[in-house]
C-alpha cells in the first residue's frame, strides 16, 4: 500500500443525487398555481464510490451513457459537489471539459486566448509566455488575428484544444475530447498528452475511445450504475466490459424481436475462469491445449523450447469459411504476438462440421506470465467465435536476458566469436 | 483568506471578463460607446425638465445636484439588477468549468464601476464649465466613497446573483425594488426635505449616506461628515460579508440549478 502522501487524487465513499423535475416551475406563479405539479424524482447517480490515484498516475473511467463517469468527472473539478462522502485533490487541477469556453466570435484569434486561458486561471504573464507555443500548436498562423467567426469548426476546435493543453497543472481532467480535427492532429494531441503524463501530471480521462485509454492510461475504472464495477489494466477490463455490453445487447435485441434470449454461453472447461467469451457463435471452439515438446498437457514453458497448441473446432452452418487466428498478451497488456490463416498463407479454409487445428511455434518468449487469446473469424472479419485469455501460461527463464522476447544474436568481440545459445 | 487568495490567482479572468462585458456591450451599434454616456444624460435632461419647468424644486444649479447622485445611483441600481442575472446569465460556464464562482459577480460590478468612474469625467467636465466650488482636501475623499460604493453594490450582487439561480422571479422583482428604492434615496431631492421624524428611517437606508457623502463633495464642496462616512464604511463592508457569505452557501449547487 503506498502511503497517503503518494496520491494525488483521494475518492471516498461519494454519493450524488440529482433531483429529477418531472415539470419544474421557475416562476412564483408557477410554483403557486402548479404546486402538485413540482413533482421530481431523485436520482441515485453515484451510490458511494471510492478510488485514489497516485501522483504521476493515469487512469480511465469507463461505462455506458449515464453510468456516472462524467458526473465523478464534475465532482472532480469542483463543478458539482458531493452529496455526501469526500475527495481531496492536491495542486493544481485544470479541466478539459469544454473546450472554447467563453470564445467571443468578434474578438480575435489571439484575444480569444487571452480570454480562454484566463478562464483556466492563467495569469497574463502565464499566457504571454505560452503564446507563440499556443499558436504554433493550434497551425493557425496566419489566421490568428481574424475574428473567430470566420474560422471552420475544425479551426475553432484546435485553437481551443491548443489552448487547453497548454494549461500547465498537477491534476489533468479530461471528458470525450481526444476526437478534435483531423487525424494528424489528434496524433498530435495525442502525443501531447503523452508528453503531459511522462512529465509527472496525474490524468484522469473519461471516454468511450478505449484504444486511447490502452495506450495512455495505467488503470482503467469501470463505473456501473454508479458503482465501481472494476478497475485494473485497461485491457482487461474493456475486454469485460465489452463482453457486458455485448451480451446486454443480444438481449435486448432478442427483446425487441420477441425471442428467447439467447441462452448466455456459459464458459467449457478448456477455457480459465477470467475468459472472455465473444461471437455469433456459428463456429465454435470445442476444445483447446497447449502441449510442450514432448506431448505432455502444460501451461508452463521454458524460453526457446516448442509449443504446440491444440484446438477442436465444430461449424453449426454448413459451407462456412473460416479464418483460424491466436495471440499472445503479456498479463500486463502487451500484445507480444499474434497471427492468423489468413497472415500466413494468403487462404481462408473452408470448415468441416468437425475439425482440428494444429499450431507449432518456438517460444520466443522470456520469463514472465502470458495469456493465450484464440478465434474463428469470418473473411471479413465477423468473429464466429472469439476467447480471449482462453488459458494462462507461465514462461521460465533458463537465461538472464531481458524484454518481451529473445532475439537470436551473433556476437564477434575482438577475436572471440560464438552464437546466443538456447 | 482561501478565497482572496483563490480570485487573486484568477485574476486575470475578472480583467479579461471587464474587458469583454465593456468591449462587447455596445459593439455593431453605430454610436458604439458613447451610449454609455448618453443613457444618463437624457435620464438627467428628463429630471432636470421635470423638476425644474414642472415641479420646480428650490435647489440651487439642480442639475448638477442631481448629476452628481443620480451617476452613482445608476451603478448601484445597474449593479443589483444586472447583477442579479449574471450569474445565470454565464451558465454555460458554470455548468462545464470550474473558476470560483464570485468571478462572476465582481466582474460584473466591477465594468459598471468602470462605466460609473467614466461618467464622472463628465461630472467634472460639468463643473468646470459651470464654475462650481473645487475643495480638492474634499476630492481626496472621493475614492473612499467610490470603494465604499462598491463594496456595498458588490455584497448586494452577490446576494441578488445568488438567489436568482435557485429564484427566477427576483430578476423582476429587483426592477421594482430598485425603482422604489430609488425614491427612498434622496437622488432627486435633497436631503433636508425629508421630515425629522423620518430621518432616522432614512438613516438605515445605505445608499442615503453614500449619495450625501457624494453630494457634500461635489456639489457643496466640503469634506463629507465624518460621521456620515462611517456609518457607510460600516454598512458596506457589513453588506458585502452578507453577501459573500450566502453566495458560499449556494453557490455548490449552480452548476445542478442551471
Amino acid at each position: 500500500m503506498p502511503h497517503e502522501e503518494e496520491y494525488a487524487i483521494v475518492v471516498k465513499d461519494v454519493q450524488k443525487q440529482f433531483k429529477v423535475f418531472l415539470d419544474k416551475g421557475q416562476s412564483v406563479k408557477e410554483r403557486l398555481l402548479f404546486q402538485n405539479r413540482r413533482r421530481y424524482e431523485k436520482r441515485e447517480v453515484l451510490k458511494g464510490i471510492s478510488f485514489q490515484v497516485r501522483k504521476g498516475e493515469a487512469i480511465g473511467l469507463i461505462g455506458h451513457n449515464g453510468c456516472g463517469k462524467s458526473t465523478t468527472l464534475k465532482l472532480l473539478t469542483r463543478i458539482l459537489y458531493p452529496d455526501s462522502g469526500s475527495i481531496t485533490i492536491k495542486g493544481r487541477v485544470s479541466s478539459l471539459i469544454e473546450l472554447g469556453a467563453g470564445f467571443h466570435p468578434d474578438m480575435s484569434g489571439r484575444e480569444n486566448i487571452y480570454t480562454n486561458a484566463s478562464i483556466f486561471g492563467l495569469t497574463k504573464k502565464e499566457i504571454d509566455s505560452r503564446l507563440d507555443t499556443i499558436i504554433k500548436f493550434s497551425e493557425l498562423e496566419e489566421f490568428i488575428d481574424n475574428p473567430v467567426r470566420t474560422y471552420s469548426s475544425g479551426m475553432y476546435m484546435r485553437l481551443a484544444f491548443s489552448v487547453a493543453i497548454h494549461v500547465d497543472a498537477d491534476v489533468l481532467l479530461i471528458d470525450e475530447i481526444l476526437g478534435v480535427g483531423d487525424v494528424s492532429f489528434q496524433q498530435k494531441c495525442f502525443r501531447r498528452l503523452q508528453e503531459i503524463k511522462s512529465s509527472g501530471t496525474t490524468i484522469v480521462i473519461v471516454s468511450h475511445a478505449m484504444e486511447q485509454i490502452e495506450q495512455i492510461c495505467d488503470r482503467s475504472i469501470w463505473i456501473d450504475n454508479g458503482e465501481i464495477r472494476e478497475e485494473g489494466i485497461p485491457k482487461y477490463v474493456h475486454e469485460h466490459y465489452l463482453s457486458v455490453m455485448e451480451s446486454n445487447r443480444i438481449e435486448r435485441d432478442a427483446k425487441e424481436r420477441q425471442t428467447e434470449p439467447v441462452e448466455t454461453r456459459t464458459l467449457p472447461d478448456f477455457c480459465d475462469a477470467t475468459a472472455v467469451r465473444l461471437g455469433t457463435g456459428d463456429a465454435e471452439f470445442t476444445d483447446a491445449k497447449m502441449l510442450s515438446e514432448d506431448g505432455t498437457i502444460t501451461n508452463v514453458f521454458p524460453t526457446g523450447s516448442y509449443i504446440t497448441l491444440k484446438l477442436a473446432y465444430r461449424s453449426k452452418k454448413s459451407n462456412l469459411e473460416g479464418n483460424f487466428g491466436f495471440g499472445i498478451f503479456r498479463e500486463d497488456g502487451v500484445h507480444c504476438y499474434g497471427t492468423n490463416v489468413d497472415i500466413e498463407c494468403d487462404k481462408i479454409i473452408p470448415l468441416k462440421k468437425e475439425g482440428t487445428v494444429t499450431i507449432t511455434f518456438e517460444n520466443k518468449l522470456l520469463a514472465g506470465n502470458y495469456f493465450l487469446d484464440v478465434a474463428i473469424h469470418s473473411k471479413d472479419g465477423v468473429f464466429y467465435d472469439d476467447i480471449r485469455r482462453i488459458q494462462a501460461f507461465t514462461v521460465t527463464a533458463v537465461k538472464r536476458d531481458i524484454g518481451i522476447c529473445r532475439l537470436e544474436t551473433k556476437w564477434e568481440v575482438d577475436d572471440i566469436t560464438f552464437d546466443s545459445h538456447r | 483568506m482561501k478565497l482572496l487568495h483563490e480570485l487573486y490567482l484568477y485574476r486575470q479572468m475578472i480583467f479579461s471578463l471587464v474587458k469583454k462585458d465593456l468591449r462587447g456591450r455596445y459593439k455593431g451599434s453605430v454610436l458604439g460607446f458613447l451610449w454609455t454616456f448618453i443613457n444618463p444624460l437624457m435620464q438627467l435632461i428628463v429630471y432636470t425638465f421635470v423638476f425644474t419647468v414642472i415641479l420646480p424644486a428650490d435647489v440651487d444649479r439642480y442639475y448638477l445636484h442631481l448629476f452628481v447622485a443620480l451617476i452613482p445611483w445608476i451603478f448601484f441600481s445597474s449593479s443589483i439588477t444586472g447583477g442579479a442575472s449574471s450569474v445565470v446569465a454565464q451558465k454555460d460556464l458554470i455548468k462545464k468549468i470550474y473558476f470560483p464562482r464570485e468571478v462572476i459577480p465582481i466582474s460584473y460590478v466591477t465594468s459598471c464601476f468602470v462605466n460609473m468612474l467614466l461618467c464622472f469625467i463628465i461630472i467634472f467636465l460639468v463643473m468646470l464649465f459651470t464654475g462650481s466650488v473645487w475643495n480638492f482636501t474634499a476630492i481626496l475623499c472621493l475614492p473612499v466613497v467610490w470603494i465604499v460604493e462598491y463594496l456595498l453594490a458588490l455584497g448586494m450582487a452577490m446576494l441578488s446573483s445568488a438567489i436568482t439561480v435557485y429564484f427566477r422571479d427576483l430578476e423582476h422583482i429587483l426592477g421594482i425594488i430598485s425603482m422604489v428604492w430609488m425614491y427612498m434615496t434622496p437622488v432627486l431631492y435633497s436631503i433636508d426635505l425629508i421630515p425629522e421624524r423620518l430621518q432616522s428611517l432614512y438613516r438605515l437606508n445605505p445608499m442615503t449616506s453614500v449619495i450625501t457623502a457624494y453630494r457634500d463633495i461635489l456639489y457643496y464642496g466640503q469634506v463629507p461628515n465624518l460621521l456620515t462616512l462611517s456609518e457607510a464604511v460600516f454598512l458596506g463592508v457589513g453588506f458585502l460579508i452578507l453577501g459573500v457569505f450566502v453566495f458560499s452557501k449556494l453557490k455548490k449547487r449552480f452548476a445542478e440549478e442551471l
